[in-house]
């Protein structure tokens, strides 16, 4: 019969190969399928990062299930086996592992989520109105209205988000950003778009049978296309209202 | 003079008058002028129906003749109890807690049908880009799928396998009020019947979250939902206050805490959260069913009410839910990995500890749920780390099994497969939870098919993986008949590959972008749901094998022994099925609940000395 030691060392060995094995496999993956966006960067390296401490965890639990399995079996055996309570050094290992982990995991969390939020300061500010089921945009700027987003490339964005019926939730997949449109508040969110393009833009926040169709399409061009394109942009019916002040300077 | 005994028939009766009269007074009202709603006539009408079913299937009887100072008729209290073989006392207003438990079991699988069946239609409109049902018909069918789902994983293992085992767990002969758990059983049947019917309603299509103003502006199904939750709501805090007393003051002599079946400590923990938390989403349901009836504003942002107010108030509740729901599953599986590994549970007091801890943590993470709703961005650092730190005591539970299954002498009966299924499953659950409790991860995640799969993990993964578990593992003792182990062992291989292939692929749909409740998608994503619903068409179909053992297996499976699995817990230790009491004599115990392999524990036999 195997020693309880050597088991040990088998199933430990087994654990580090297929661990390293599956970190390097999941470190060369870009996971958010699109990045445009600074913010979808810093969250594809979080989850990047998220995914290869995950494989250990993973490997631990279904080695230690496998191995035992396999070799554990009693196999007709009446017998009980060993009668053990507990392994303080064990134990105490696990939670120590445990508790590294979480407040590891929060800083860098913490530490991403500060790198998203970034301050609160931005070049260019467009408004959006949500409600069942379509999207409005103003570009306080200019007064423009239109039913597209269309942003600057490389240059901080203040969304302003409002909804006048029911929750919606603003998501460009691209830009890595959601923020719901919730009524009687305003809420808002920055972005800095790295990519020119066009990209999908949907509700992500169930509000009613249209929901399922409830998109949008989000244009990043440079600055000069930007200022042409909203020169073309009839200010809305509700465009009387005066540019406002703030942020809005660039332009 | 039968059909007027206290019974189905007489509570049927007395849910049309109750019904009668709270709508029909309304409707009367409306003709001669009052300005009535149909919400009104709903609201009035299901509450008088729900007193008028009580009274008719005899729920306040014993309670009333005491109250008005006359004798009660021992004999007939006898009789409530039922008579054990008499398959009408599983439909009748029965106190013993073991057919109550039956009864809990018997509905959660009715619905736990239903629901599925709800699936197979969500996952036939999802299987090809396109409609076929409908936008409306799918919003209706996914909401009514939730709702009923969270019911079977709130009441199954609970109300169903708590009740049967909890008392005869610790040498008691019954739960602490019996009268008030049987209250709690029959409050549920008019509810669920309510949300079965909710499509003549007009069908609800907000999801089982109801978020305002969505919920506010619903078809009267909204409502109804809304009704039967907060009635749900009022069975689970009497159930969790019978547990508790039945825990705390009802255990034989020398069964102390630190003696007690993690199972029963499970219990206790999810006993406390459905008392402290359920009372506050009956409230907020209540102030929604206020603003949709009574025209208040308290979550209407016209008129000065919050709509995030409700949320908070909803995750407060729903999130220690999510422990409810999967709790009393980490129980029955760290109950049944003894037996089947033949070892004492590892670091048992670690994982009382750890169920304590997820207890108390479970309470300060809730607005995990609400990372893009536009609260107070400050706030999402704290739940962020809760959130985190929660997966420490989680985490013990897999110490816990892998510790015990760890140099064992492992049974691969059907109870120790699901268990291992349980594990795998959990853990995915687990890993990618973390992903949706980093900020920087949810913002992009929130509300996509990843969290669909997140929570198809740990809450198919904790509850059901626990109560399939749990089910067979204890169906000797509470049928007296052995399961087929070939059936059971084709249920658990179908079960767990077409779970699998369902949820696994859901991970990258959401990856991909595809969101929640859609009843459409992009067609690049068409190939993928196709297989999803071809996966999930057979864990239908791997159910109905489940179904078929039990039935087959309850009218003519092979007699069990009282103890089968050579199990030293007390349940054990008496006869399949138990007699009415429980025990001959109750038992004295003297030693720990697993104390396999010798060591400082007693044989089996000789552990609880009669």
């Amino acid at each position: 019969m195997t020693p309880p030691r050597r088991h040990l060392w088998i199933a430990a060995a087994i654990w580090a190969v297929l661990s390293i094995v599956g970190a390097v496999l999941v470190a060369g993956i870009q996971i958010i399928p699109v990045i445009a966006s600074r913010e979808a960067g810093i969250e594809n390296s979080a989850f990047v990062l998220l995914a290869v401490l995950s494989v250990p965890v993973l490997m631990f639990v279904v080695v230690g299930l496998a191995y035992s399995a396999i070799w554990f079996r009693a196999n007709g055996d009446e017998a009980d086996g060993p009668p053990i309570h507990g392994h303080r050094g064990f134990q105490a290992a696990w939670l120590g592992i445990s508790f590294a982990l979480v407040i590891g995991l929060f800083a860098y969390g913490a530490a991403g989520l500060v790198d998203i939020r970034g301050a609160q300061t931005a070049d260019f500010e467009v408004q959006v109105s949500a409600e069942q089921w379509a999207w409005h945009f103003t570009y306080p700027s200019t007064g423009a209205t239109s039913k597209e987003l269309h942003i600057p490339v490389g240059q901080r964005v203040h969304i302003v988000i409002n909804s006048d019926d029911v929750i919606h939730s603003f998501w460009v997949p691209a830009f890595g950003i959601k923020q719901d449109a919730v009524p009687g508040r305003t809420t808002e969110i920055y972005v800095t778009a790295t990519v020119a393009g066009t990209y999908p833009g949907l509700c992500a926040e169930l509000c009613g049978f249209g929901h399922t169709n409830m998109r949008f399409t989000t244009v990043v061009s440079n600055r000069a296309a930007l200022k042409a394109w909203l020169r073309k942009q009839k200010p809305g019916s509700e465009g009387s209202q005066p540019p406002p002040s703030g942020s809005e300077s660039a332009s | 003079m039968r059909a007027l005994k206290p019974g189905l028939v007489r509570a049927v009766v007395g849910a049309a008058i109750g019904a009668v009269i709270g709508a029909g007074s309304l409707i009367l009202a409306g003709i001669v002028g009052m300005e009535i709603t149909d919400g009104e006539i709903l609201g009035l009408g299901y509450l008088l129906a729900l007193i008028g079913f009580l009274f008719g299937i005899g729920a306040f009887r014993f309670w009333l003749t005491w109250a008005v100072g006359r004798e009660v008729n021992i004999e007939e209290e006898h009789a409530a109890h039922g008579t054990a073989g008499d398959w009408r006392r599983y439909f009748l207003f029965t106190t013993d807690h073991k057919v109550i438990g039956v009864q809990y079991l018997a509905t959660a699988f009715t619905l736990f049908l239903v629901a599925g069946s709800a699936a197979m239609l969500m996952r036939f409109e999802l299987a090809q880009p396109g409609l076929v049902l409908g936008k409306e018909a799918y919003n209706e069918i996914f909401s009514t799928h939730g709702a009923m789902m969270i019911t079977v994983a709130l009441i199954s293992i609970v109300g169903g396998l708590g009740n049967y085992l909890v008392p005869i767990m610790i040498g008691a002969r019954d739960m602490a009020f019996p009268k008030t758990n049987a209250l709690s059983y029959w409050l549920l049947p008019l509810p669920i019947l309510l949300v079965a019917i909710n499509p003549l309603l007009g069908g609800f299509d907000s999801g089982w979250t109801a978020y305002p103003p969505l919920s506010q502006q619903a078809n009267l199904g909204q409502q109804a939902y809304l009704l039967a939750f907060v009635t749900v709501g009022v069975a689970s805090i009497l159930s969790a206050i019978n547990f508790l007393v039945t825990v705390f003051r009802m255990r034989a002599s020398g069964m102390s805490l630190m003696r007690m079946p993690i199972f029963v400590w499970a219990l206790t923990v999810t006993s406390v959260l459905g008392l402290v938390a359920t009372s506050v989403v009956a409230g907020a349901f209540t102030m929604l069913l206020f603003d949709r009836v009574l025209g208040t504003s308290f979550f209407r942002a016209s008129r000065g009410g919050d709509v995030i107010l409700f949320q908070h108030l909803f995750w407060f509740y729903s999130h220690p839910a999510v422990y409810i729901m999967g709790l009393p599953g980490l129980g029955a599986i760290l109950e049944i990995v003894p037996v089947f590994a033949r070892k004492p549970l590892f670091a048992y007091p670690l994982a009382v500890l750890s169920f304590i801890s997820i207890g108390v943590l479970s309470f300060m993470v809730w607005a995990h749920h609400m990372f893009v709703s536009g609260m107070a961005t400050f706030f999402h650092i704290p739940i962020m780390f809760t959130t985190e730190l929660i997966s420490v005591p989680t985490g013990i539970v897999f110490l816990s099994a892998l510790g015990t299954i760890w140099m064992g002498r492992l049974h691969f009966k059907v109870p120790m497969l699901w268990v291992f299924g349980f594990i795998w499953a959990f853990l995915i659950g687990g890993i990618t939870g973390v992903f949706l409790a980093d900020v920087p991860t949810d913002l992009t995640l929130h509300d996509t098919y990843f969290v669909v799969a997140h929570f198809h993990y740990t809450i198919v993964g904790g509850a059901i993986f626990g109560l399939f578990a749990g089910t067979y593992y204890w169906f000797p003792k509470i049928t007296g008949r052995m399961y087929s182990e070939r059936l059971g062992k084709l249920h658990f291989w179908w079960f767990t590959l077409a779970f699998n292939a369902t949820f696994l692929p859901m991970f990258w749909l959401g990856i991909e972008g595809m969101r929640r409740r859609v009843a459409d998608y992009p067609p690049q994503l068409g190939g993928v749901n196709l297989w999803v619903s071809f996966a999930a068409f057979n864990i239908f179909l791997s159910v109905a094998v489940f179904v078929f053992n039990i039935v087959r297996s309850w009218r003519r499976g092979p007699q069990a022994e009282a103890n089968p699995w050579r199990a030293q817990t007390l349940e054990w230790q008496t006869a399949s099925p138990p007699p009415i009491q429980n025990f001959d004599h109750i038992p004295t115990v003297s030693s720990g609940p697993y104390e396999y392999g010798g060591g400082l524990g007693v044989p089996a036999e000789g552990r609880a000395t009669p």
